[in-house]
């Protein structure tokens, strides 16, 4: 029972996460002519697809509960490489998630290597944040924590969509950013 | 001119990384990881041949785009629903509001709800054709003697 609420939870706090972007636009982009309606389609069928669309498993897919611990490993990387090194956010991504591709190699038959390229790029996302957003190392660290309940809880949901560990990212730095913003407030 | 550009790299950058990804086995991870460094990386070396804002964008909407791709073949079957995702990805890009500028996953979550918004397609669209299961199986059963 309670299994089925988290899931609940987690599909309308994606379903929240997706019409505040939308909906971000929309008041942005109020004045000219077409956007708008634009957007407002995209709604309607962002709610249709919601509602039909087997996007979801019924099973349980098991997964490591370590695998998470890379999450911000990939994401401190990518967040020096895009830094430190002034690489630009989709070089560090793109080198991040390339070394990381490779890593299942060290030994085919390790079902918890093959699951670390997805985490790995996950956390890249998380370190292509602006600086003007993650002005600390602590703000990419508290992003991966949110990342990797979210990604642990929603194993079986959105499967083989893509965007969807994008779509993680995201949520973990907006609430992220939300909760930074409520403790020091500029 | 700028407009179009963006919308044909996210479309390309779908499809390639989608190839990619199922015809050439590569998995999703390094299909999208590799195809976008291998395009970011000559426009970080020589930023001034193109126009700065192209320079600065295309490899940005690339890898947008190519998150597109990423999908398993379960989700999506045919490159044209890629094409019109990707040109709802493009369309979301150019609109992007300065609230969610620079957030870090901001490129994903345009890529799926770009997706998702063209997954629910085929339930607005009407049905082509009302045969019975039994004509289908005739049907099935005289193609399959002509090509033999």
């Amino acid at each position: 029972m309670a299994r089925k609420k988290v899931r609940t939870f987690i599909i309308l706090l994606t379903l929240v996460i997706q019409i505040l972007f939308l909906s971000a636009i929309f008041v942005e982009k109020l004045q000219t002519s077409y956007t708008p309606i634009v957007i407002i389609l995209l709604c309607i069928l962002l709610l249709a697809s919601y509602v039909k669309a087997p996007i979801h498993h019924r099973t349980n897919v098991y997964d490591h509960i370590l695998i998470v611990l890379w999450i911000p490993a990939g994401a401190l990387s990518c967040y020096f490489l895009n830094h430190g090194f002034h690489l630009g956010p989709v070089i560090s991504a793109g080198i991040v998630g390339t070394t990381a591709s490779f890593i299942p190699q060290i030994n085919k038959h390790s079902a918890y290597l093959k699951q670390l390229p997805a985490t790995f790029y996950c956390g890249a996302f998380i370190g292509m944040t602006n600086l003007s957003i993650a002005s600390s190392v602590y703000f990419v660290l508290a992003a991966s924590f949110f990342a990797g309940v979210l990604l642990l809880v929603s194993k079986s949901l959105f499967n083989g969509l893509g965007g969807k560990l994008g779509t993680v990212a995201f949520t973990a730095v907006t609430i992220t950013s939300f909760i930074f913003f409520l403790l020091f407030k500029k | 001119m700028t407009a179009i550009i963006f919308i044909l790299t996210a479309i390309i950058a779908a499809m390639v990384t989608f190839y990619v990804n199922h015809e050439l086995k590569q998995g999703p991870v390094r299909s999208s990881a590799l195809l976008s460094l291998l395009v970011a990386l000559p426009f970080y070396f020589f930023p001034n041949v193109l126009d700065v804002s192209l320079s600065k964008n295309i490899p940005v909407v690339f890898i947008g785009g190519s998150f597109i791709g990423m999908a398993s073949k379960k989700i999506v079957d045919s490159y044209i629903k890629l094409a019109i995702s990707g040109l709802v990805f493009s369309v979301i890009y150019l609109n992007t509001s300065n609230f969610f500028n620079g957030y870090g996953g901001a490129l994903g979550a345009s890529a799926g709800i770009a997706l998702l918004s063209v997954l629910s397609l085929p339930f607005f669209t009407p049905k082509k054709h009302h045969l019975t299961n039994g004509i289908l199986q005739l049907r099935k059963i005289i193609f399959k003697r002509n090509k033999d």
